[in-house]
């Protein structure tokens, strides 16, 4: 039982590490891989962190479709970050303050994976007897997420078509500003 | 040997309260990394990677908080005593997920339209051309004041 907090604790450390490289790269390719890397290291810890719906979700959506999202908006944007150090400073002391009362304050969170802790004691218990009693689902994850909470995974859709549609917009005007631009060039220069 | 097996118990105690607590610990910072890259730097796409840095230790929190000792993942089997870990969590996770993913490909959309604007997605090379479109505007306007006082 132990064992698997240790891989945890060992997949986490992994994921430190790449978020320090993210820190220190410049170059636009090796951010995209990095951050691909980061999510397929957090669907392995949700495998042993027992969310295997999670997992999965996470290794086809977050590490799948957002490379792929951000490998192709970088065909389009420069391809190396400028480097200025100077506005750098203010940023990275307040984040190790708030880093540091955040560090302060886990001490007060209770052990992880105690069977004793607040979050297992309240709904739960009914929410898995009436996977198996009322619904019928074998999926816990899936009898809360279709059924119990139905409509909010309705409302998670809504939120998924409007962005897609405001992308759609955003594009679409992309292209026809381009093409004024380069007529009024064209004309200053006629 | 009782000696032995209480100074093991212990080690194995000092270990589990470790790493009960490590798992927070990677995970604020992962949190302040990603808040560092939102806040600190002036590059947009890194902006964008920093929220979903951010979103993904924030997702971990959430997952660290369901996880039982000894448990296995909420689909029901016929044993009696089995402990299942807390379903809840993985939900909100699931739909937080799939938003993120809309959220990223939104703000990608808006980079590459800034990126068509202005030919860069540095926040000070943008906020330098939009103070030289704004001279130029008042130095437009003083031109057309002249022509109407002539």
């Amino acid at each position: 039982m132990i064992s698997e907090l240790i891989i945890n604790a060992f997949l986490v450390t992994i994921m430190l590490a790449i978020g320090i490289a993210l820190l220190k790269t410049r170059t636009v390719i090796f951010t995209v891989v990095l951050t691909s890397a980061y999510s397929l290291i957090a669907a392995l810890m949700f495998i042993t962190l027992d969310a295997v719906d999670v997992a999965f979700t996470e290794a086809s959506v977050g590490a799948g479709i957002s490379t792929i999202l951000f490998l192709a908006a970088m065909a389009y944007l420069p391809k190396e970050e400028e480097e200025n150090l100077n506005s750098q400073i203010l940023p990275a002391i307040s984040c190790m303050v708030l880093g540091g009362i955040l560090i302060w304050c886990s001490y007060d969170l209770p052990e992880i994976g105690l069977l004793s802790s607040p979050i297992h004691q309240h709904i739960v218990p009914d929410y898995i007897l009436g996977s198996r009693d009322d619904i019928g689902i074998p999926n816990i994850v899936t009898s809360v997420l279709a059924s119990y909470r139905g409509y909010d995974t309705f409302g998670e859709t809504i939120v998924v078509f409007t962005a897609g549609v405001a992308v759609l917009v955003l594009l679409k005007n992309n292209t026809n500003v381009s093409k004024q631009k380069n007529k009024k060039s064209n004309g200053k220069i006629g | 040997m009782h000696l032995l097996v209480l100074s093991q118990e212990k080690i194995s105690n000092m270990i589990s309260s470790t790493i009960g607590i490590w798992n927070y610990w990677i995970v604020f910072l992962l949190m302040m990394i990603g808040l560092f890259l939102v806040i600190g730097r002036k590059n947009f796409l890194k902006k964008i990677v920093g929220l979903t840095i951010f979103q993904t230790s924030v997702f971990l929190l959430y997952i660290t908080f369901g996880k039982i000792k000894g448990g296995t993942p909420p689909i029901l089997n016929n044993a009696i005593d089995t402990i299942y870990s807390n379903p809840l969590p993985h939900v909100l996770i699931l739909t937080a997920i799939v938003v993120g993913v809309a959220t990223t490909a939104l703000g990608l959309s808006l980079v590459l339209r800034i990126n068509s604007e202005y030919g860069s997605i540095e926040e000070d090379d943008i906020s330098a051309q939009d103070l030289v479109d704004y001279h130029d505007q008042i130095e437009s306007s003083k031109k057309i004041d002249k022509k109407f006082v002539q």
